[in-house]
């Protein structure tokens, strides 16, 4: 008799080591690096619109510079948001029915609702009482569509007296208060959609929403920091240097408290190393030794961690031209760990079986809608954008909160009233 | 650019708003009408979903390992071909521990080829090394507390009165949440559809009074199915109630799983 | 003041900035507009029983089944059934061995499938995973040929020749 006939052919190689459950096998894991864009770009939205409260509601007034080009930064990458989502969807002609039919005790559900309080109350909103009196005198003296554009963005209101300026600035203030919370909520729910699955160790633990918006704010200052320098180099301007030094000193006290969570739950997991310590172990070992200890810790967290430090400790006796240096420099590293960071929870938490026996091995496709050709595309799009909201919205004489300039005619200066 | 504002336009305005809201409940009810003669109402068949609580127990002192329940689950339920299963088993080897070691067991070895579809390969290890070994039989667990139907966004995946866990396919978006928030890995992302699937407990078939098509083909009665509301004279859950001491899969989650197992050992999670 | 003449009705209420007037008729717009397609594009059938669309259960339970079932068989196959009965296989389904028959039931012309020897070494090889009481054999030892029916009756599968 033919034992070969009983013995069986099985249809794939297995894409684990260990033993992973057959619905693990896949080729793809089902979160890919679409969400890990997702969390990585509403973190620069929000660490962005916290760097633009500084000025607002803690008033520390040496951030002025960059005030407005963070919050169009932030406007910019929430625009983009949801598209790597859409993409993601098995059935994107469906995402409407999250607005339709929220389930309330679903983390995702809020996306609809969070999403569009944050885009319109808050952000917009905000952008508008700044934007407003310039909407009025821009309407005023320039022609042609972008003159039309100017004159729909002033929603048909054209009182520029100092009552309503007032009024405006009041408001102003009032919505960075609001916007606050708002903006760690964007972010924290994210979070919390990783935070609250238990059937997988790597993410359902309470420090989850708490390490994503902390990483969220020091990828967005470090963000702003990245464009404006950027941007005055671009103008050919110059850059303001107290600036910079304000926003090098917030990002490494945010890095620090990042840094301090991450630890925090590092030092959790090695000391009590629950049921899935073991698998998780192996796993960051095999699949995320470079993303993780190169990428995120060492040249994401320490590194920065390391000049930035100095460059507080040093200030005065470091050169403008290596602070300027520094800074760039630190700022690119962190974002760039930051992303590594994103990848580690969502990639990570898939390279493992929820059986704890077993590894994945995933292939990353560079080609089609998951693949590392479209995230490259979406995530230069925001900046696409960004300069697109910078030519219309930022003039380029140095432009402080409260002062408007014309854009065509130099000789005819409009100061506020 | 200035607009006035008049009573006249100020009223109208108004009146063409509320125009327009009152509109909207009237399409509406003429949209379910319309609906209602095309659609079949939700109840099947004269089925009332209110009147059954489905219940599935595994004896895996029974089970064999032969495949028959992933194949025809795969067959009944149109299962595309590839790492896709309502319903899987697997092979469980605890090896005796090795001399001098101090332990009370050795390794342990889990795999399910294929699911089990077409059975098992040879042992991982030689069969003088065995301490114990036995197949389980996996599905969903059928949860009280179902962490799926919790995390879904917009509501595709409910736990239907009779204790069914569903997935409404034309709803679903194919976010994939809960596919990892089941801590069973019982669903899966239909590539074909592009929605998430999962065991139904061959809803079409106990709807008509058949059995699950696992149930059905199991040649040695491992999986053991019934309704706690109505239990058939010889009802076969009562027997399995009273001759074993049962267990859960991952009880400290809280999910409730209300399927039940006998015959399980410690490293089975 | 930038709108309004003296006889607007707006002029009775206290002054309210224009753009908060504005912004609240946009905000009252959208929210309508939100309120609005919710109740335009929510199913008819969601809510009936739970967060779900009512008329699911009925699309889950309206698909075809393949599987006939052991009673269906019975109809019109009593005798081999009646074999069956009484032997090692009183148990087993027909399906197992013969495959999904809804086809054959709706339309006896369309034979369901026979199997072969490797079948029944499927649930019958030897192997310690399996339980004591269940009948095996190490197919190699047991026999060389290619079909397990030149001895074993399969609706009888005691008698042996």
């Amino acid at each position: 008799m033919n034992l070969e006939a009983t013995n069986l052919v099985f249809e794939v190689m297995p894409r684990f080591e260990g033993y992973a459950y057959p619905n693990e096998a896949t080729p793809h894991p089902l979160w890919t690096v679409l969400i890990v864009l997702y969390p990585y770009i509403t973190g620069l939205v929000a660490g962005a619109f916290i760097m633009a409260s500084l000025v607002r509601v803690f008033n520390v007034r040496a951030l002025e510079p960059v005030y407005r080009l963070s919050l169009l930064t932030a406007f910019a990458f929430l625009i983009c948001a949801p598209l790597p989502l859409l993409l993601h969807l098995g059935q994107p002609q469906r995402c409407f029915q999250v607005m339709i039919t929220p389930h309330l005790t679903s983390p995702m559900a809020i996306f609809g609702f969070v999403y569009a309080w944050y885009l319109m109350a808050v952000l917009l909103l905000e952008l508008w009482f700044d934007y407003r009196k310039d909407f009025v005198h821009w309407a005023r003296q320039t022609p042609g569509w972008r003159g039309l554009l100017y004159r729909v963005l002033t929603l048909g209101v054209d009182d520029v007296s100092p009552r309503a300026v007032r009024l405006d600035e009041r408001l102003g203030h009032a919505l960075s208060v609001i916007g606050i919370p708002s903006a760690f909520l964007l972010h924290g729910y994210v979070g919390f959609i990783f935070g609250s699955v238990k059937a997988n160790p790597w993410w359902g633990n309470v420090l989850m929403p708490i390490i994503f918006i902390m990483s969220a704010m020091v990828s967005g200052i470090a963000l702003c920091v990245l464009v404006y320098m950027v941007l005055q180099w671009a103008r050919r301007l110059e850059i303001d240097i107290r600036c910079l030094d304000t926003m090098a000193m917030f990002l490494f006290y945010a890095l620090v408290l990042d840094a301090g969570i991450e630890g925090l739950d590092w030092i959790h997991r090695v000391y009590s190393a629950e049921e899935g310590f073991q698998i998780m172990q192996s796993m960051t070992q095999e699949k995320l030794f470079y993303t993780l200890n190169v990428g995120q810790a060492l040249l994401g967290t320490a590194v920065p961690l390391a000049v930035l430090g100095v460059l507080q400790l040093a200030r005065r006796r470091i050169p403008d031209i290596w602070r300027k240096r520094v800074c760039f420099f630190s700022a690119l590293l962190i974002m760039l760990g930051v992303l590594a960071m994103r990848w580690n929870v969502v990639i990570g938490g898939q390279m493992f079986s929820k059986s704890l026996r077993g590894i994945m091995s995933y292939k990353m496709e560079f080609a089609g809608l998951e693949g590392w050709f479209m995230s490259g595309v979406l995530f230069c799009l925001p900046f696409v954008l960004l300069i697109m909201l910078i030519k219309l919205f930022l003039p380029k004489e140095p432009v402080l909160s409260g002062q408007t300039l014309p854009l065509r005619e130099p000789a005819e200066s409009c100061a506020t009233i | 650019m200035k607009r006035k504002w008049n009573r006249r336009g100020l009223l109208g305005s108004i009146g063409a708003a509320v125009t327009g809201l009152l509109a909207l409940p009237v399409g509406r009810a003429a949209k379910a009408a319309v609906q209602k003669v095309l659609v079949s109402t939700s109840a099947p068949r004269g089925y009332d979903p209110t009147k059954h609580k489905w219940q599935m127990a595994i004896d895996v002192n029974r089970c064999i390992g032969c495949g028959h329940c992933v194949e025809a689950c795969k067959k009944e339920n149109h299962v595309p071909e590839g790492p896709y299963y309502r319903t899987w088993i697997e092979r469980y080897v605890i090896a005796k521990p090795e001399t001098g070691t101090g332990k009370a067991r050795g390794k342990t070895w889990v795999d399910s080829p294929s699911g089990g579809m077409r059975g098992f390969p040879e042992l991982p290890i030689p069969e003088e090394d065995v301490l114990h070994t036995f197949f389980v039989p996996k599905l969903c667990n059928l949860c009280e507390h179902s962490a799926c139907v919790q995390v879904c966004p917009v509501g595709a995946t409910f736990d239907a009165p009779d204790g069914a866990v569903l997935i409404d396919p034309n709803y679903c978006i194919g976010c994939g949440f809960c596919i990892q928030a089941c801590p069973y890995g019982c669903r899966f992302m239909n590539p074909l559809t592009k929605t998430a699937e999962k065991c139904t407990l061959c809803y079409h078939r106990i709807t008509r009074g058949l059995k699950p098509a696992c149930v059905e083909v199991c040649p040695t009665q491992t999986r053991v199915f019934g309704d706690l509301r109505n239990p058939t004279p010889d009802d076969p859950l009562e027997e399995f109630y009273r001759r074993n001491k049962v267990q859960v899969l991952k009880p400290h989650l809280g999910t409730e799983p209300r399927v039940l197992y006998a015959g399980i050992d410690k490293e089975v999670s | 003041m930038s709108h309004g003449n003296d006889r607007s009705p707006l002029a009775r209420f206290p002054r309210i900035p224009p753009q908060i007037l504005r912004l609240i008729l946009l905000t009252a717009a959208i929210v309508f507009s939100y309120f609005g397609a919710r109740a335009l594009l929510t199913p008819p059938s969601f809510g009936q029983h739970g967060f779900y669309r009512g008329a699911a259960l009925g699309e889950v339970a309206a698909r075809e089944p393949v599987y006939a079932g052991a009673k269906a068989c019975a109809e019109c196959h009593d005798q081999e059934v009646a074999a069956l009965a009484s032997g090692g296989h009183r148990l087993l389904a027909c399906e197992v061995c013969h495959g999904p028959g809804q086809v054959h039931v709706d339309n006896p012309d369309i034979k369901p499938q026979i199997l072969h020897f490797s079948h029944c070494a499927r649930c019958h090889e030897a192997s310690i995973s399996r339980p004591k009481w269940h009948k095996q054999v190490v197919t190699r030892e047991h026999y060389s040929g290619s079909n397990c029916t030149e001895c074993h009756v399969p609706h009888k599968p005691e008698e042996v020749p």
